[in-house]
């Protein structure tokens, strides 16, 4: 051991136990957060940290940046072994995975750190050309700095050049010092032994090594002030979110609302859970979020990125106030933007929250909880989870929500549907089709296979009505056993509970549970998605466990068995272009059924997709309660929808959900087109022989 | 301020009557009950000139069988400091025989506002308010859609035809209130979890001899249904005919 090594060991101890200290320091603050339990379903969580995590699954959305940081990830987890090797070697010089490894594998390994250093060191230049020059729309706004980004993408970048370099001199000095395998390595090395003594380039060597070692131990104590945590925290948080399972996506968790707190919901962090505070340190604020947001899109205040960067500046301002962390160096870089940061003693800070001082009312009502945000991060964050527990907070706490929402909760309270009809015209719609009730049937001693759940939508609103008989039109010419409930039915809660009303929701949906358990219902098909999702995976948190199918799937398989009676089909080839309902494609990935339902029944059909399709679908606006609120600011977001899917120039288009049909039928209107909109149960119904 | 409010429980307007078989009466079944709509507003005012003043008691009185209760513990999940059930096995129609049990009630309670809904839904007789500032011998506004006061003088403005009034008014006394005031708020469920331990006082209602009864009751005759003369100008001279002769409106 020579002097220089002994420094470094010294140096390794301090940068390892600062490290360390501010770790202890994030988790401390993670602990202020409410408990979730996060730790059941292990194989599917590893299944996520593989696939999202290791095989960069939704970072490669982006074809331009997912290649480029996928890149960069795996350099490093292959440079890391290097690393490791480097900073041993630093106190011990005769360490080497030499002696422990085979000669292939070693000889692949020692290869790979030199390949993928340029790698690297390409990847990391394009993504410095690509934030300075290209400028990614989704990279600014948000009152957003690039000094960080640049300080790391620099870091990086330094870090492979002083590897290259310092083996490169090495081998300037010896050419014998590594095996052929380090390609480049030995290029630069050659070239340099040209210019210089070997005790020179040897010199050289022991200047890069420690710019390289001392670069290392930096980068790893920068990273706890830097968006670029996520580096450390980004795989541990996809293992423990939900976002891609385990558990129903979507499904909004449940409260005890007889829990003796002074607040529901939440307004601060220590309101939120845990991993609501770890989805904070894993955002790298890449934009993907609110690149994707309708609600962001069309110009409304809300932007998913911000109220995940608003929750960890929170968190850097009030948890050390609540932990007793007096030394708080951590918070000025993890909080930047923060304004009252300079001057912030302990009652200022206890004196403003998350919410109001942070994030504001009419950011969280702009939200239509479409789910695109939390489908496009790639570190599996839940933005429409912190947004939820916000709005549970301004509903159950304080009573407040736009006004037009007053008479939605009063309705659902009273009547049982968000809108002012009385229960008594519910089955309005059944006139002169001799549709059964439960009621009936069980007057009768009959049992019918399934429910045909109408849906408020489906009962009251006049174009919806048309979709309910469509879908009725076909049960019946399949000989389906099917019935209604008729002045039974009552909306579930659904909507209460998208717009934070919990309580509301939880009543109405322990009284739906009631009802169909009263009938011993099994089967459920419905024409809404919002009743599917609702009543498929939502009521399972009260004792409801039924059979849900969504109306494109039931049809989809109707038309499988070859038991709808369709005409031949003969006709015009008709254009459609079809738009993904969220609640539909993003909460329950039901995304072909809805399409081979319109083949089958119409094979001229030719389906055309928008820009913004599947997945990646562009919610048409009502969602997340939005139906029922006004919407004053920016574009609408049902004319930005209409107008892509008209811009397709298809012939027709076709939905599978009533709110979408209303949303995208007013759009239409707008647009002063004559394009008719139809739902898929209406194609297939017209294909039915007379 | 110490201000009562007095409350009706009604079902909800967007109902489908039916008559019961005793054609007396409505057939409750299927009917949702909450408190009335004006009796809402009268809560609200009451709620902001407490909140205005920075303190105060606010009661609600309802009188009517167990049922109510549901009624006034909704008004104290609004802010309602406490509620008084008069218990009784219905509410009579005589307007008169529900004032004397709650002038006999509110006569010792030392309010300085007794606030009423102008009428109630069901009855829109709007004669309880009035008969109760009479009993008590108290001045009493009706109909007021704004309500303030200061020091010991209320000021109300109510609506008329074409114009408004602005009255004033030693307190106490006894206000009806009509919609304008403010909608009255949603209660969350931070107020609903502190109403159920809220005191709720109940008492038998002494009510005054009911000298109205009802005798019958009939929906309104169903209306014939649109007839279509025609279409453009050539229908015209045809329903200005109809308009002048059968409807009589021209």
């Amino acid at each position: 051991m020579t002097a220089g090594n002994i420094v470094f060991l010294f140096i390794l101890i301090v940068a390892v136990g600062f490290f360390s200290l501010n770790v202890q320091r994030l988790v401390s603050y993670l602990q202020i957060g409410h408990p979730d339990a996060r730790t059941g379903h292990p194989f599917t969580r590893l299944r996520n940290v593989f696939e999202i995590g290791i095989a960069q699954k939704k970072i490669f959305r982006d074809p331009v940046a997912g290649p480029m940081h996928a890149l960069i990830f795996w350099g490093f987890m292959v440079l890391t072994a290097g690393t490791l090797e480097i900073l041993i070697a630093g106190v011990y010089p005769a360490f080497s995975f030499e002696a422990l490894l085979p000669k292939t594998i070693y000889t692949v390994y020692s290869a790979s750190q030199d390949m993928f250093a340029v790698v690297v060191l390409a990847a990391v230049s394009f993504a410095l050309y690509r934030r300075m020059v290209l400028h990614p729309r989704r990279l600014d706004g948000d009152d957003l700095e690039h000094t960080d980004a640049l300080i790391i993408l620099s870091m990086i970048a330094g870090l492979m050049i002083t590897l290259l370099l310092s083996n490169a001199f090495m081998l300037a000095a010896f050419p014998q010092a590594m095996g052929p395998e380090k390609v480049v390595s030995h290029q630069l090395g050659s070239a340099f032994a040209h210019m210089m003594d070997p005790r020179t380039a040897l010199a050289r060597y022991h200047i890069f090594w420690w710019a390289h070692a001392l670069l290392i131990l930096a980068f790893l104590n920068y990273l706890p002030y830097s968006k670029h945590l996520h580096v450390i925290t980004s795989l541990i948080n996809v293992y423990f979110s939900n976002t891609s399972g385990p558990g129903v996506k979507g499904a909004m968790r449940s409260m005890d609302l007889e829990a003796d707190v002074e607040s529901f919901g939440a307004s601060d962090v220590e309101q939120l859970s845990w991993k609501n505070l770890l989805d904070g340190y894993s955002c790298t604020e890449c934009g993907r979020c609110t690149a994707a947001c309708p609600a962001n899109i069309t110009g409304k205040l809300l932007s998913p990125r911000k109220i995940v960067i608003n929750t960890r500046q929170r968190l850097m301002e009030k948890a050390p106030v609540m932990t007793g962390d007096r030394m708080d160096f951590m918070r000025p870089a993890l909080s930047h933007g923060v304004e009252s940061y300079e001057a912030a003693t302990s009652d200022e800070v206890l004196g403003h929250r998350l919410l109001d001082s942070y994030i504001t009312e009419e950011e969280l009502w702009a939200c239509t909880s479409c789910r695109a945000c939390v489908v496009e991060c790639p570190v599996s964050i839940d933005q429409l989870d912190i947004i939820n527990e916000m709005r549970r907070n301004l509903v159950l706490t304080e009573s407040r929500f736009p006004a037009e929402l007053q008479p939605v909760f009063e309705s659902l309270e009273r009547n049982g549907s968000p809108w002012a009809f009385s229960a008594a015209d519910r089955a309005g719609w059944t006139e002169g089709l001799d549709i059964p009730t439960m009621a009936q049937m069980r007057e009768r001693g009959e049992k019918p296979d399934i429910l045909f759940w109408v849906g408020c939508m489906g009962s009251f609103d006049d174009r919806a009505k048309k979709i309910t008989v469509a879908f009725a039109h076909i049960l019946r010419a399949c000989g389906i056993n099917f019935a209604i409930l008729g002045q039974e039915e009552a909306c579930h809660g659904d909507p209460a509970r998208r717009m934070g009303n919990e309580y509301l929701y939880q009543i109405l949906a322990k009284n739906t549970i009631e009802t169909l358990d009263r009938y011993e219902v099994t089967t459920i098909v419905t024409h809404c998605p919002h009743c599917f999702h609702q009543m498929g995976n939502e009521l399972p948190q009260f004792g409801g466990n039924y059979e849900v199918i969504h109306h494109s799937t039931y049809i989809e398989r109707l038309l499988q068995d070859a038991r709808v009676p369709l005409r031949s089909a003969e006709g015009q080839k008709l254009t459609v272009a079809y738009h993904d309902s969220c609640y539909l494609g993003r909460y329950n990935d039901v995304y072909d059924a809805p399409r081979q339902a319109m083949k089958r029944a119409l094979p001229v059909i030719e389906l055309i997709e928008a820009p913004r399709t599947k997945d990646r679908g562009l919610c048409c606006g009502a969602g997340g309660g939005r139906m029922f609120m006004e919407e004053n600011t920016g574009k609408r977001i049902n004319a930005e929808r209409t107008e892509e899917l008209l811009a397709t120039g298809a012939a027709a288009l076709a939905v599978a959900c009533p709110f979408c049909m209303t949303m995208l039928t007013d759009g239409v209107k707008a647009n002063g087109s004559e394009v008719p909109v139809y739902d898929i149960s209406e194609i297939v119904a017209g294909q039915l022989q007379a | 301020m110490k201000i009562a409010v007095c409350m009706k429980r009604t079902p909800d307007s967007e109902s489908r009557f039916k008559i019961a078989a005793s054609s007396t009466a409505i057939d409750e079944t299927g009917l949702k009950f909450d408190m009335d709509d004006f009796a809402g507003y009268a809560v609200e005012a009451a709620l902001q000139l407490n909140e205005k003043a920075g303190g105060g008691e606010t009661v609600v009185y309802a009188v009517g069988p167990d049922n109510v209760q549901e009624t006034l513990r909704k008004a104290m999940s609004m802010g309602v400091d406490r509620a008084v059930h008069l218990k009784a096995d219905a509410v009579p129609v005589d307007g008169i025989a529900v004032a004397k049990a709650l002038a006999a009630e509110l006569k010792t309670g030392g309010y300085d506002l007794i606030l009423f809904g102008k009428h109630a839904f069901d009855s829109s007789a709007g004669v309880v308010g009035t008969a109760t500032a009479e009993l008590l011998g108290l001045p009493c506004i009706t109909a007021a859609s704004q309500l303030s006061v200061d020091g010991g003088t209320g000021s109300a403005r109510r609506e008329l035809e074409g114009a408004a009034e602005i009255l004033s008014f030693p307190l106490p006394a006894v206000v009806t209130i009509d919609e304008g005031v403010a909608r009255p708020r949603y209660p969350s469920l931070k107020g609903i979890m502190a109403a159920k331990k809220k005191p709720m006082e109940t008492k038998p209602a002494q009510l005054g001899s009911a000298r109205v009864t009802i005798q019958k009751m009939e929906l309104p005759p169903e209306r014939p249904a649109g007839r279509i003369i025609g279409e453009g100008s050539a229908a015209v001279p045809e329903l200005v005919k109809l308009l002048q002769n059968e409807a009589k409106v021209l």
